[in-house]
């Protein structure tokens, strides 16, 4: 029977760049301390192959790049990911980059064994529930264009012009994507949530969604201390589709200073009569005329 | 018509420095991040020595960063945000003082 939180290792193993080499051996560094491995292009092909190691392991993913490949492929396979590293990133610490060629350099690969012994001991991902706060009805305004009917909540929510909003009850706020955003992606597949205990600035990325027209990071309207994800949304990322203000929450922060961020956001009066001069506009853009 | 002018936070988006910078030593001409942009920032220049240039600053949503994620090489970099975010506020203000 296999060993109940043995991680399991799934790399990037991208053949034509030096991080995905790196990733690679990371994941046989170790496979050689008793991880077990996933090859993400078997498992690709025949999931099935690798499902009881899944099923009574953990999950170590590492991507190479941005791109985040891995974490992809798990997350289209339902995947829960309990670890995360990326190579370019623990390059950078080392003030490395990754070079033109697939080939580890020699400085990198003397790297490698301390790293993967950081990888053992990463900490697992995990996200807090969001208590007491958020459970108070939202009511609506919503206003018709062409063929459209957009949403916006008629109070309570703080909105940036990247039409991402801030619900603000005490020193909590949870962040989504605004209706808006949600017909305009149409439907969406994927939901990446930022790391709990992530620092925000306002306007930094507070995770990032896919849909299956376009891929979009969530800006967020505040500042704050990434304190829970909506693990329900990693699930079922089309609850952004369905309830983009309530059930499509993505983030919950701790406020650090809003009193100077909102200077800067639009309420909800505010973010109703923007929107629709934005409509407007687009429309105009995309098919001429008044 | 008269065109309204856009803006960003109540700020002429002229006079926001925000867009991609394509590095171009790492840069392969996969062009995935044209292909992602929805926004048409990028252009691309056939039988140019720069076969991707970024054409339309203008059109960049300020503070998205996403084509970036797209691009394998690492070749696109973004302003500072901070530093944006600074400029964004300091433009305001003068224009509330006129």
């Amino acid at each position: 029977m296999a060993e109940k939180n043995k991680p399991v290792v799934l790399p990037c193993n991208g053949i034509d760049k030096e991080a995905g080499a790196i990733s690679r051996e990371l994941a046989l560094l170790l496979l050689e301390k008793g991880a077990d491995v996933i090859c993400p292009v078997l498992y690709q092909s025949n999931p099935k192959r690798y499902q009881k190691k899944l099923e009574s392991g953990k999950l170590l993913v590492i991507d190479g790049c941005k791109t985040g490949c891995a974490s992809k492929l798990a997350r289209e396979h339902g995947l829960k990911i309990a670890k995360k590293a990326t190579v370019n990133e623990l390059l950078k610490e080392e003030n490395l980059k990754s070079g033109k060629s697939p080939v580890i350099g020699t400085e990198k690969l003397g790297l490698l064994p301390a790293w993967a012994e950081r990888l053992e001991e990463l900490e697992d991902i995990v996200a807090e529930e969001g208590g007491t706060h958020f459970k108070t009805p939202v009511s609506f305004r919503q206003f018709a264009f062409d063929k459209f009917i957009f949403k916006v909540p008629e109070a309570g929510y703080f909105f940036n012009e990247n039409d991402c909003w801030a619900r603000v009850e005490g020193d909590r706020a949870r962040l989504g994507v605004s209706d808006y955003v949600q017909q305009s992606a149409s439907d969406i597949i994927f939901f990446e949530p930022p790391e709990v205990g992530k620092e925000l600035n306002m306007f930094d990325e507070a995770g990032s969604i896919e849909s299956t027209k376009t891929a979009l990071d969530i800006i967020s309207p505040v500042s704050g201390t990434v304190t829970a994800v909506n693990q329900e949304l990693v699930e079922a990322p089309e609850l952004i589709n369905s309830d983009p203000y309530v059930a499509g929450w993505a983030v919950e922060v701790a406020l650090s200073d809003f009193e100077s961020d909102r200077e800067l956001l639009m309420d909800c009066a505010g973010y109703f009569d923007y929107l629709n001069e934005k409509v407007k506009k687009e429309y105009r853009k995309r098919y001429g005329g008044k | 018509m008269q065109v309204s002018e856009e803006t960003f936070m109540g700020v002429p988006r002229k006079d926001i420095p925000w867009c991609p910078a394509i590095d171009y030593e790492k840069c392969d001409y996969c062009m995935e991040c044209d292909e992602f942009c929805p926004h048409g920032v990028f252009e691309r220049r056939e039988g140019e020595e720069k076969k991707l240039v970024v054409a339309h600053p203008e059109n960049c949503v300020v503070f998205c960063k996403v084509c970036a994620k797209t691009c394998g090489p690492d070749a696109l970099s973004f302003p500072d945000k901070t530093e944006t975010l600074e400029l964004i506020k300091r433009l305001r203000e003068d224009k509330r003082d006129g």
